[in-house]
């Protein structure tokens, strides 16, 4: 679907991406891993086209992707933000709808399926970490475009929450949708992406299924098996 | 074809969208209802104080009737009670603006909406838009002033008041499109806020660089917002004011469109910048030879009489004066406003020059020299030191050969004097209008 080419970011002195290339296959869930400053965020930005590459390209069937093919191929829902904090969450569900021209055929289903209805008449800016998050999801999943990418999608969000969330995503991808998700915590990724890029230092370490993964690791002279932290230790 | 007017109706569509969006969060910013709120006041203010000076002047409790004959509304009410919209333009405006177009990158929003292909322009231009119009509703204390004043069987005369209306329209453009690029470029919006009052501040510090030194500063000063919005509150309509106002204003935009984009590096947003910049300076240039001006005023203050303007246009040679004159002498302001500005209108080809060696002319009163004028029409040159209108008149139709017109028989202004004290317009501005204020943002925030 996408080819993540030579992704090349500096702040200043400091490298955040240093030539990252990896695929993201049509109707997959792939998971961005990595640490804490690892520059997961980073990319995704790049990707999103909120920041300006040093280096590197999206490309497409062979050629580059331009910013308004981009814009009509990927949704970026970014982490930490508080958009439009007077406005109720019902108001923000009928904009992004309205602006983006989304599925507005879904909207009951999604916002049933995140258990955002509760808090359709709050403000924003009043709502807590987790529900923020839900409602920003429910806003993501209603966009028309064919690749979603979330940043941190289950933070702030509680065990069955996650879990919940994790069973939606799936069902979407299930239906064709396709999904990159910026992941730091292993065990959320484990459980509901079918690939992986690892991301560590700016660089990427490894892509692929859990299996080619430990595979990867295995040549590398590690028994982690297919246990996704142990891997990642091992290629990171 | 089809699928153009499918994606022309989508462009609308979400222009639509964003309208509604940057309407609403205007509603929900404080900083528009405090702007809604004090504009009752400040127009209050202004617009009694200069009511009752007006009735004072016509005789009103005891003094000297007839004194106000030669009030004009436009000089005596609208110019002083218009200014409160230069105040709130200058003090208040920019936090609203300022709120609007840096509340999204504070939120976050930004990252969402820059998503969609709608070009950043148009993103400013709905916001621009929202305040041109959030501005028009706060200035509707000043629309009932006049409203007042025609109730106190004041006299209006709709050019004028039009004029002044139009004057302080395109001083608030000015004052978006300068909160949309500081918001823009900055990272912060109390950075945006301090960098506003500092071009605010630094017009004024021209203005008075201008006032001391004169020469080109005095020319640069002419086109900076305080003397725009004073040109306007004469009365006259001048065609550069115009036209460079509005390049400014399309320049603080496009430079706003240019910086809120997401994803392009600062050093293609600086040379953009700057190829913009260039752009309009030239522009500007170029709109600073455009002559053509409207007197829009009843009095026609800022003209001569038609038959001296019908003479004075038929000569055809350039004619260059030169007056030794400091800038702080208030010859030279008289001088300049009563005959100099009237001539400029009407004579394309004049060309006037200030000599002086120090900025108040106080040690050069000794000078044999100072306080001559020369002028130099068709290779003839005759030296004047009076300063009257009559008397530049008469020295331009001597070296022109022509003979002066016979006394215009167009009927003289006399002004509209009205003795009657501002009744009603406290209750208004101080009563009323920030009750409906408060009940509007209540109602709002329900909503």
């Amino acid at each position: 679907m996408l080819h993540v080419h030579g992704f090349t970011k500096r702040y200043g002195r400091i490298a955040a991406l240093s030539d990252v290339s990896f695929s993201v296959r049509e109707g997959e869930v792939l998971g961005l891993i990595g640490p804490n400053g690892s520059g997961k965020t980073t990319l995704f930005e790049c990707m999103g086209g909120v920041l300006p590459l040093d280096g590197g390209a999206l490309v497409r069937g062979g050629r580059p992707v331009g910013g308004r093919e981009r814009a009509s191929m990927l949704f970026y829902l970014p982490d930490q933000i508080v958009p439009w904090p007077a406005q109720t969450v019902r108001w923000a569900i009928d904009f992004t709808l309205g602006l983006f021209g989304g599925r507005a055929a879904l909207r009951e289903q999604v916002v049933r399926q995140l258990d955002v209805e509760p808090l359709l008449d709050v403000a924003i800016g009043s709502l807590s970490k987790g529900q923020r998050k839900r409602a920003l999801l429910a806003i993501g999943l209603l966009m028309p475009h064919p690749l979603l990418l979330a940043d941190e999608p289950f933070d702030g969000l509680d065990l069955r929450q996650s879990r919940d969330v994790a069973r939606t995503l799936r069902s979407y991808a299930s239906a064709g949708r396709t999904m990159f998700l910026s992941i730091h915590q292993i065990r959320d990724a484990a459980r509901v992406c079918d690939r992986f890029v690892l991301l560590s230092g700016g660089r990427a370490r490894g892509e692929g299924t859990i299996r080619e993964l430990a595979a990867l690791a295995a040549a590398r002279g590690s028994d982690a098996g297919e246990d996704l932290e142990e891997v990642f230790l091992a290629l990171t | 074809m089809r699928s153009r007017r499918k994606a022309t109706t989508e462009r609308a569509v979400a222009f639509l969208w964003l309208l509604r969006k940057e309407a609403r969060e205007l509603l929900a910013s404080r900083a528009w209802w405090v702007l809604l709120f004090a504009m009752g006041p400040l127009v209050g203010v202004t617009f009694i104080s200069a009511v009752r000076t007006y009735a004072e002047a016509s005789g009103l409790n005891g003094t000297a009737a007839g004194v106000g004959e030669a009030f004009s509304p436009l000089i005596g009410i609208w110019a002083p009670t218009f200014s409160a919209c230069e105040v709130a333009a200058v003090f208040l405006l920019p936090f609203v603006a300022i709120r609007l177009v840096g509340g999204d990158r504070q939120s976050g929003a930004l990252k969402i909406e820059a998503q969609h292909r709608m070009p950043s322009i148009e993103r400013i231009a709905a916001k621009a838009l929202v305040l041109l119009l959030a501005w028009i509703v706060a200035s509707m204390p000043a629309a009932a002033a006049v409203a007042l004043w025609k109730s106190y069987g004041g006299s209006i005369y709709r050019p004028e008041v039009a004029t002044v209306m139009f004057g302080h329209l395109l001083d608030a453009g000015l004052t978006i499109a300068l909160a949309a690029v500081t918001a823009a470029v900055s990272e912060h919006p109390s950075t945006a806020a301090i960098l506003t009052l500092s071009v605010t501040v630094g017009t004024w510090i021209l203005n008075f660089i201008a006032a001391v030194q004169g020469g080109i500063w005095e020319r640069v000063a002419g086109y900076t917002p305080p003397a725009m919005v004073a040109a306007f509150q004469h009365g006259l309509v001048r065609l550069d004011v115009v036209l460079i106002a509005a390049i400014l204003i399309a320049l603080g935009l496009t430079l706003a469109a240019v910086w809120i984009r997401t994803g392009v590096a600062v050093g293609r947003r600086a040379r953009e910048t700057g190829a913009w910049s260039a752009a309009a300076a030239a522009a500007i240039f170029a709109c600073t030879f455009a002559t053509p001006s409207w007197d829009a005023s009843e009095s026609r203050a800022n003209s001569f009489p038609a038959p001296d303007e019908a003479a004075l246009a038929r000569i055809d040679r350039p004619l260059h004066i030169e007056a030794h004159l400091a800038p702080e002498d208030p010859r030279r302001a008289d001088l300049d406003r009563k005959a100099f500005a009237k001539l400029r209108r009407v004579m394309p080809k004049l060309d006037v020059r200030y000599v002086s060696a120090t900025s108040i002319g106080l040690f050069e009163q000794t000078s044999p020299h100072y306080g001559e004028i020369w002028y130099e029409l068709g290779g003839r040159r005759e030296m004047r030191r009076a300063t009257t209108a009559e008397s530049v008149l008469e020295t331009i139709y001597d070296l022109a050969g022509i003979k002066a017109p016979d006394e215009s028989d167009e009927p003289v202004f006399r002004g509209h004097p009205l003795a009657v004290p501002p009744k009603g317009a406290a209750t208004v501005f101080y009563g009323l209008w920030p009750a409906l204020v408060v009940a509007s943002a209540l109602f709002a925030r329900r909503r």
